[in-house]
């Protein structure tokens, strides 16, 4: 199922991981790689597992059971000089300015980082006083100084409006064409297209990898449409589907078209019901009840 | 507001460290406000020195408590065994009347023993050594240097720490390509420096305002003083790695603190208090300070009469420092240890 690997080595390569926190296992049993020059991304709700995933891969928290492997290596301190991390918390200093945190970073790496002209303004306030898209700017420009190969970057857009995340995207692209490997969670399925290959997780676990084409290849959704599209809706919902409404039209997911229409003829309505291309969220749904 | 009480108490039994706070500090104010808050002295230790040694220690009335006596000594040694605090009174009858010397670096036994041989009238001389007037900064002030030591080492530092956990920088710094000692000394040799600093401000202030003598030796207060504050820092540290927040951190810090101010000796004599609760004023490291401090900076004391204080620092800072260093470590690099025994879940971890 997976998609055919990009052209680059393996920069992370996890095997048959497991962690547990006592008896709450937060992954089970996942398998992951990234390869030089793609961008990897980690799909699923909050609570699936991602961001231990990702700390196991950065060697903040050791796996229960299984392997990984960062640079052809378990995750070491000569490692970390050659990938960038961007945390969900950012990891910026709210009480030094932004040449301050840039220049704590340089230190540390060694290498100079310039301030980025869009933050050129800002560059003598203090990171709390600026906003979370441009903090996020900041922490990218920090997380990239050094020239990393692999790229972690843990729900970079959550919080940033639209025009930033395109422009973070972008920015993430632009990584990735020049070769650096891109490891990204999300919990936003609309950012799904912006990933190379996927991962869906759901409580823990690997339901899913490839691309979206290939993720919702297997699965089915069908759409209903009727002009009592909100009787429809109800019908459906409470026959126990997994029905939604964009718009006026209803949508099922992980339903055989037969089984929607059984649905509607018992409640008395008469509807066309044609299968149609699932969208993510509707993949995973269905993804989410088959046991892997 | 029925529901709202009961949660309330739902709430604060899940809050191990407030109910601590709860049961802890009740039962602390109980002790010393009952056992240990007792300014009366009712033993003073007494030597007596010169020819009529035997005889006057025979005559040697309340509250005096002979510890010994050396006819062939004489006042050079009566100051050797104040200042090496041997004994709080030496009565030297080589002298007519007998002169009877008194550690005044030891305020309340000084207050008693002053006002005993008050009682006497002429049949003595008194002559105070080492804070002649009694004057209470100059015992104050070489104990508040440490007061303020502990106060930074434990409080500042441990709030500076959690501070770094809590805005996740803590997990920044543990990805870089920093070593863990970088991170540790990096984060703490500030609050060192800082500490220093303020040792320093507070020494030469209480010098220059309230008089207080330095007569001994600053290599020795300085070197007493570093062991103190690796215990305080030690502390700090430790605070931190069991603190998810800086409230949480402060109140175990006043923890430590609190005793430390009230059975070290500060406030309320040690001789004062029964050996009960004395036991809990020799674990605490301020004790000790306490004891260099005064030692050094007012009777001029060495390193033949202070090395045990000394000794129990360095022993406390050691043990200490280490278990803070080591706790600190598996916070940065977790992944050397073997996979099993990962305990703590930073917030979000399972996210």
């Amino acid at each position: 199922m997976p998609a055919e690997p990009a052209a680059g080595p393996a920069l992370v390569d996890v095997q048959g991981v497991t962690r547990r926190f006592g008896t709450f296992t937060a992954v089970d049993d996942a398998s992951l790689v990234v390869h030089a020059g793609e961008i990897v991304g980690l799909l699923g709700a909050n609570g699936a597992g991602k961001t231990t995933l990702i700390r196991m891969v950065l060697g903040l928290t050791p796996p229960t059971v299984g392997r990984i492997l960062v640079f052809g290596e378990p995750p070491s301190r000569s490692g970390r000089r050659r990938l960038g991390y961007v945390p969900q918390s950012l990891g910026l200093y709210d009480d030094l300015s932004v040449r301050e945190n840039l220049a704590f970073v340089a230190a540390v790496y060694g290498s100079p980082v310039p301030v980025p002209p869009d933050l050129a303004d800002v560059a003598d306030a203090l990171v709390g006083t600026i906003g979370l898209g441009r903090q996020r700017r900041l922490a990218f420009a920090a997380a990239l100084a050094h020239g990393p190969e692999l790229l972690v970057l843990d729900e970079p857009t959550s919080g940033v409006d639209p025009l930033a995340r395109t422009r973070l995207w972008d920015a993430v692209h632009e990584q990735a064409e020049a070769g650096v490997g891109v490891l990204v969670t999300t919990h936003y399925m609309s950012e799904a297209q912006q990933c190379d290959r996927l991962m869906l997780m759901s409580r823990g676990r690997c339901v899913a990898t490839g691309s979206e084409a290939d993720i919702v290849a297997g699965t089915t959704a069908v759409a209903v449409r009727t002009t009592r599209w909100q009787d429809a809706f109800v019908a459906l919902d409470a026959a126990g589907l997994p029905v939604t409404l964009a718009g006026r039209a209803v949508r099922v997911a992980a339903t055989p078209p037969d089984d929607v229409r059984a649905a509607l003829l018992r409640a008395g309505l008469e509807a066309q019901v044609d299968q149609v291309r699932p969208t993510l969220e509707e993949a995973m749904t269905e993804l989410d009840r088959v046991p892997a | 507001m029925r529901a709202m009480i009961l949660k309330e108490f739902r709430e604060l039994r899940r809050d191990r460290r407030t109910v601590a706070m709860l049961v802890v500090l009740p039962v602390l104010l109980l002790v010393v406000f009952g056992y240990a808050a007792n300014f009366t002295i009712d033993s003073v230790a007494t030597q007596v020195v010169g020819p009529g040694a035997e005889h006057a220690a025979a005559a040697l009335p309340e509250p005096f408590d002979l510890q010994g006596t050396d006819p062939s000594a004489g006042a050079d040694e009566a100051h050797r065994l104040l200042r090496d605090n041997e004994a709080d009174v030496v009565v030297d009858t080589g002298t007519v009347p007998p002169t009877v010397y008194v550690d005044g670096s030891n305020l309340f036994v000084a207050q008693a023993a002053v006002a005993a041989l008050g009682r006497l009238g002429d049949q003595v001389s008194t002559e105070v050594l080492f804070n002649p007037d009694l004057t209470t900064s100059w015992v104050m002030v070489p104990g508040l240097v440490g007061l303020i030591l502990a106060f930074i080492g434990t409080i500042i530092t441990s709030i500076g720490l959690v501070r770094e956990r809590q805005t996740g920088t803590l997990e920044q710094l543990a990805v870089m390509p920093l070593r863990p000692s970088d991170v540790i000394v990096g984060k703490i040799a500030p609050y060192f420096i800082l500490a220093s600093l303020d040792m320093l401000v507070v020494t030469l202030l209480g010098v220059w305002i309230f008089d207080v003598p330095f007569v001994g030796n600053p290599v020795l207060f300085a070197a007493g003083a570093a062991g103190f504050l690796l215990v305080v820092l030690g502390f700090g540290v430790l605070i931190s790695t069991a603190s998810q927040t800086q409230g949480q951190a402060i109140q175990l810090a006043i923890m430590t603190l609190l005793p430390q101010i009230l059975l070290s000796g500060f406030i309320f004599p040690l001789a004062a208090m029964p050996p009960g609760v004395r036991w809990i004023g020799y674990c605490l490291p301020l004790t000790y300070f306490i004891q260099l401090s005064q030692g050094i900076m007012l009777r001029g004391a060495g390193i033949d009469s202070l090395w045990p204080a000394l000794v129990v620092l360095t022993g406390m800072a050691a043990v200490v420092f280490t278990a803070a260093v080591l706790r600190f470590r598996r916070d940065l690099a977790p992944a050397r240890r073997r996979p099993h025994a990962h305990a703590p879940a930073p917030s979000g971890v399972a996210a």
